[in-house]
């Protein structure tokens, strides 16, 4: 258990720039995520944690002690890695019981441990076993149970879940959550999975070309994303942009929307004064799927609530919603609505607009308005 | 409850396609015409011919081939003759000589290459030339470069010391060595390459997540790498020693079976039984025993290679 610090952390392999400048603060005890897609340097910063990889400058702290140098043994942390690294020619007891044999702890010490952990992961009836007899959520489980044993200050895991069955991977998921609420070590966890993002962080750092562009609570990163990048990489289906222009509409700065052939006026939040003042230019506006629903009775009186009548393109029923794609100032937008209420492609029906939980974002810079 | 209302059925008009012509039927069957006079040559020249042997083994045959059965006697004298008991156990100590020290070399240039080194290609490539040559060429180079009189040891000689003395090649006690000798320089190269085949098959994050356990990297290679390296080390020790048991053309090239015939190897005693000294019968009874010890090793290696792919299904 312990904290971690990084500090101003690059790193370059020649003339390429893998890691732009990565700072975090992470408490003793947190789950913090890396996603980011393929590419954006989370797996590289995973590996300058480990000591696998030097960082180029910067330096990363592990409990008040400067480990930027040190070689990957003496930083005391354990490694999940995507292909789970099993070692093939011992059985998952040697396996597990390995790198306690290195730190030369002694024999019965070493079989109390195993025990425990195979305990704790459920698969003591596995021990005897060689991996290439697992299956892969069983392979999964002694990597994890590897990285347990040691009882390191810290736990990287580096997309654990990648190459499992979509069921399986729910599954682990949930045992890992569990997991780290009962041990409470800190955990850096990659993935580009922006669900398990989402489930299992206490935060999350969404990375895109070596740089951090939000480090933040999920729900923050959900509702509050600071740019373009961020809000469309988290959630599935991802947040509609629109690009829309603000007008004034009796005395208010509105939104006008074109929806087959008719104007309407889209009320701004109060809070998004920034966004008032750009009267007669051009924003996007963002939205999730789930604030365009279909007219709920109660809740349409709000302020904030406006409704437009859409022609269905296409519906794709996914059992609790139904998603219905519409055309918004003849952009594609995707909309969340109760499969009762969703009409056939091609019919018109109306949609409720959140306006209160909209953002808007400027088209140059792609950061949010503020 | 479902009411089945019978409908009558809608006759469907169904058309025939073409049979298929006599040139369609031909096609198919191109694939086992082509194989079949390959498969009869060898069941003829290859399991003929070795059962042609066995039964010349329990002949009375000498220059020619003759079919009077005298039993076993040609084994009796076989294994009454001094030279083959020497032609064995010249076979005995090249076999594990040349067996352990390719394996070890082999390994060693392996993981020394496995080190994202610079021009590895073409340092992989300077290894493993020599498998491209002939053994007879092997012998040839290796007879003048051991020569006392000509190769290293006037050479080291000639560089001042004077009582250099390396004359394994003209010495019957060491002879044989000579022969290990050129036959690692010539195949450990290629135990190398199957090596590193191996090594590259190793996952990467198996190597770190030993790195973060804490094992050095010496404890990386002896505990982890090799070990599960079991399978090329399986399969480089069945070709090394089956190469190990055919060997003839290197030793005749090299040594000749001397001096005397204190380097013979079973094969060279063979040849020259069966051919030059008729002595065809007892020659046969030799490749008989040649022939059981390759597949001593070969049918349990090719049972295991067999059996795992079930496994793997």
């Amino acid at each position: 258990m312990a904290n971690l610090h990084i500090d101003n952390v690059h790193k370059s392999f020649g003339d390429t720039h893998i890691l732009k400048g990565i700072n975090m603060d992470i408490a003793d005890g947190e789950f913090i995520i890396l996603v980011g897609p393929s590419g954006c340097g989370k797996s590289t910063l995973m590996n300058c944690i480990a000591g696998l990889e030097q960082a180029t400058t910067g330096r990363i702290i592990i409990e008040d002690e400067d480990v930027t140098e040190a070689m990957p043994k003496d930083r005391d942390i354990a490694m999940v890695f995507q292909s789970y690294a099993l070692y093939p020619n011992m059985n998952v007891w040697k396996n597990i019981a390995f790198g306690l044999e290195i730190r030369k702890m002694p024999k019965d010490e070493i079989a109390s441990t195993v025990e425990r952990v195979a305990d704790l992961l459920q698969i003591r009836p596995l021990l005897k076993r060689k991996p290439s007899q697992l299956s892969g959520g069983q392979r999964q489980r002694v990597a994890m149970g590897r990285a347990l044993a040691r009882d390191p200050k810290i736990f990287l895991f580096d997309e654990p879940l990648s190459n499992l069955d979509a069921k399986l991977r729910v599954e682990m998921r949930t045992e890992i959550k569990k997991l780290h609420q009962r041990l409470k070590t800190t955990i850096v966890y990659v993935t580009h999975d922006q669900i398990e993002a989402m489930t299992l962080a206490n935060r999350i750092a969404v990375m895109k070309d070596g740089m951090i562009q939000q480090f933040g609570s999920p729900q923050e990163v959900y509702d509050e994303p600071v740019n373009l990048f961020v809000a469309g990489f988290m959630g599935s289906p991802s947040m509609n942009f629109i690009r829309c222009k603000v007008m004034e509409h009796q005395g208010e700065a509105h939104i006008r929307m074109e929806v087959d052939g008719k104007d309407y006026n889209l009320p701004i939040p109060k809070q998004e004064q920034a966004v008032r003042q750009r009267i007669g230019q051009t924003v996007i506006l963002g939205i999730r799927p789930e604030q365009i629903t279909h007219v709920i009775p109660q809740q349409d009186a709000g302020p904030n609530m406006a409704s437009v009548d859409g022609k269905i393109i296409v519906t794709e029923p996914t059992g609790a919603d139904t998603l219905t794609l519409i055309r918004m100032n003849d952009q594609e937008v995707n909309c969340r609505v109760h499969p009762r209420e969703a009409k056939e492609p091609g019919e018109t029906m109306t949609f409720m607009i959140n306006m209160d939980k909209a953002i808007f974002f400027d088209p140059e810079t792609e950061d949010r308005i503020i | 409850m479902t009411q089945s209302v019978s409908t009558p059925e809608p006759v469907r008009t169904v058309r025939k396609v073409r049979k298929p012509s006599l040139g369609d039927r031909l096609a198919e069957q191109i694939p086992r015409l082509v194989v079949s006079p390959t498969l009869l040559i060898a069941v003829v020249f290859i399991y003929g011919f070795m059962l042609w042997t066995l039964v010349l083994s329990f002949s009375n045959s000498r220059i020619l081939p003759s079919y009077g059965f005298i039993g076993l006697q040609n084994y009796e004298r076989l294994f009454g003759n001094e030279r083959w008991t020497v032609a064995i156990t010249n076979l005995a100590i090249y076999g594990v000589l040349f067996v352990v020290i390719c394996l070890a070399i082999g390994l060693l240039l392996a993981i020394l290459l496995d080190q994202k080194i610079r021009a590895e290609g073409f340092l992989r490539t300077v290894y493993l030339y020599p498998m491209a040559l002939s053994f007879i060429v092997t012998g040839t180079v290796w007879k003048w470069l051991l020569n006392p009189t000509v190769g290293i040891q006037r050479f080291v000689r000639e560089l001042g010391f004077e009582d250099f003395r390396f004359d394994w090649l003209v010495n019957s006690d060491m002879s044989i060595y000579t022969i290990v000798i050129a036959a690692v320089w010539q195949s450990s190269g290629f135990v190398m390459a199957l090596f590193l085949a191996g090594l590259r098959g190793v996952d990467d994050s198996i190597i770190k997540a030993a790195q973060i356990d804490g094992a050095s990297r010496i404890t990386i290679y002896t505990r982890i790498i090799i070990p599960s390296l079991r399978p090329v080390f399986f399969s480089a020790i069945i070709m090394l020693s089956h190469i190990a048991i055919k060997s003839f053309d290197l030793a005749l090239a090299l040594t000749g079976g001397g001096p005397g015939f204190s380097s013979d190897l079973p094969a060279i005693f063979m040849y020259q039984f069966s051919f030059t000294r008729g002595q065809m019968g007892v020659g046969a009874a030799s490749a008989i025993i040649m022939l059981m010890g390759v597949m001593a090793i070969l049918i349990p290696y090719l049972y295991s290679e067999l059996r795992v792919k079930k496994d793997d299904r």
